[in-house]
């Protein structure tokens, strides 16, 4: 337990220092949420276009898949900014700077993520909390409380995948290519009801890649749609558990890959 | 003057082909992206045959060649100059006897090209996807594609010329994609748009980039609406060759050569 809130207490200082790093720069900071906040604007344009002639997709109203959207938006930014510092493990590997990392005496992985905030990403986190604000249906304290462990779920289902496929760069493997389509389709595909895919798609999404488990199986919980879904209701209620399940799944194999890690250095 | 702008296209053609696997992933992206536009738009037609003048099967195959034309257009010059600007490298580009716009352009018609050659194998899967049948206007097609591609270019270069003031364009650049692309109807054709929304997307030169070409080809916009969107689209491209001109000639005052 001491040891958890000593790794905690080192995460939250490295992750400050990187913080005032990066506003430094403070007019690229201002400039990287704008450009996050038009990113996912113009992703939401798009469904609020369509939905202006088309009052219903796949029974869903526009207000419903902007909560959906916002869900996943959030989940997404939750991942995200602390683990966007993955994405220069490829890079610490052929430096020879894990090595250090191996060195200091805190978790290998608190470190590297520690590395760098992704401030960028805080533009997502912003334009998700909007519409997930907007859009929420009145809840009750519990379904509140479904709804944040909801997006701390979400978050933790990218970021196991995130964390397996990074973790093939630390045996030669790349997986860098592989990461950035995943989380494509993660991205592109998440925040609409699955209905619409239907049949083989949506039976992908859910049990191979669990795209539905990020947001949509907990927003038709909260939305009270689950009759709709192709997984029990007890499934759906469960559904923040699977983010912690993979997430445990994936750092075993992180730890793992660290194992057999050989320096690139000299 | 032919001879070095065709040595610079060369370049752009290798520049793209150098990034093969960046260029697969986008490939794939694409896909991606014309199947889920497929999805969403057939959930929302449900049963009915028509909407806004465009049947179901004419919408796919419209999304289909709008995202297959903003794909091969996506201009890479903003990215190419500011990253010369930046680190001075600009400096050569100035000093060769070649225009610098000139340069950028033929830089861009080679990365473009290349482009078209790493697409021609998605090409069968994005038409089987969008259910693509031949156009009844291919001369149309062709002429307000040609054209809106040459706007797409001069917007490009009036982009890396701005950059000659603010010596940063990698944000500008960013937006400008997700502006033009939103703009130029490859997820939502411009009939769809709203109220002020519409207005604004009619006004503005990027759907000569996607809606037009596309809409002409599958017969959504006809006959005198055609030689209407070309004549336009010269007018739009005498206004902006009169605009760059008069930028550039102030640009080239101002030019900074960082390093040393």
């Amino acid at each position: 337990m001491a040891e958890i809130a000593r790794t905690l207490r080192l995460y939250w200082r490295l992750q400050r220092a990187s913080m005032r790093g990066a506003l430094q720069y403070r007019l690229n900071t201002v400039i990287g949420i704008a450009t996050g906040v038009a990113y996912q604007g113009s992703g939401f344009a798009f469904v609020w276009v369509v939905m202006h002639t088309f009052p219903s997709l796949a029974g869903w109203s526009l207000k419903e898949v902007a909560f959906l959207y916002g869900l996943r938006l959030t989940a997404h930014a939750f991942y995200v900014l602390p683990f966007s510092s993955l994405f220069g493990l490829e890079f610490l590997v052929r430096e020879g700077e894990l090595d250090r990392v191996l060195l200091r005496p805190l978790n290998p992985l608190v470190q590297i993520i520690a590395r760098r905030l992704g401030v960028g990403q805080l533009g997502d986190l912003l334009a998700g909390l909007v519409l997930l604000v907007i859009a929420a249906p009145p809840l009750s304290p519990a379904m509140i409380a479904f709804c944040l462990a909801a997006v701390v779920g979400g978050a933790l289902v990218e970021a196991s995948f995130a964390l397996v496929l990074a973790s093939m760069s630390l045996r030669t493997l790349n997986g860098f290519a592989l990461w950035t389509f995943v989380d494509d389709l993660f991205s592109r595909f998440g925040s609409y009801p699955m209905s619409v895919f239907g049949g083989a798609t949506q039976w992908v999404l859910t049990f191979v890649l669990p795209v539905a488990f990020v947001a949509y199986v907990p927003a038709s919980v909260l939305l009270d749609k689950t009759g709709a879904l192709n997984v029990p209701a007890l499934v759906a209620y469960g559904s923040p558990l699977l983010g912690v399940a993979l997430f445990a799944l994936a750092y075993q194999v992180w730890r793992h890959q660290l194992r057999h890690y050989q320096s690139a250095g000299n | 003057m032919i001879r070095p702008l065709a040595g610079m296209a060369r370049i752009g053609l290798r520049f793209q082909l150098a990034y093969r696997s960046d260029v697969i992933m986008t490939v794939l992206a694409l896909i991606a992206q014309v199947f889920l536009l497929r999805m969403v738009w057939t959930a929302v037609y449900g049963g009915s045959g028509q909407a806004r003048g465009l049947t179901l099967d004419a919408l796919l195959a419209y999304l289909s060649l709008a995202n297959l034309q903003a794909f091969a257009t996506t201009p890479v010059i903003p990215r190419i100059a500011h990253f010369r600007i930046r680190t001075g490298m600009v400096f050569f580009d100035l000093s060769r006897p070649t225009g610098y716009l000139s340069q950028m352009a033929a830089f861009q018609v080679g990365h473009t090209f290349g482009g078209l050659l790493m697409l021609a194998p998605a090409v069968p899967v994005v038409l089987l996807v969008g259910t693509i049948t031949p156009t009844a206007q291919p001369l149309g097609y062709v002429a307000t594609l040609s054209l809106g591609y040459v706007i797409s270019v001069m917007m490009s270069l009036l982009i890396c010329v701005i950059g000659f003031w603010t010596l940063e364009t990698g944000a500008i650049s960013l937006l400008y994609r997700l502006v033009s692309h939103f703009f130029a109807g490859t997820m939502v054709p411009l009939s769809f748009f709203p109220g002020a929304l519409g207005v604004l997307a009619e006004a503005l030169p990027f759907k000569y980039m996607g809606y037009v070409p596309a809409a002409v080809y599958v017969g959504h916009l006809s006959g005198g609406q055609v030689g209407r969107a070309v004549a336009v689209e010269v007018a739009w491209i005498a206004a902006l060759a009169a605009l760059l001109w008069a930028v550039w000639r102030r640009a080239h005052r101002r030019v900074v050569i960082n390093g040393g």
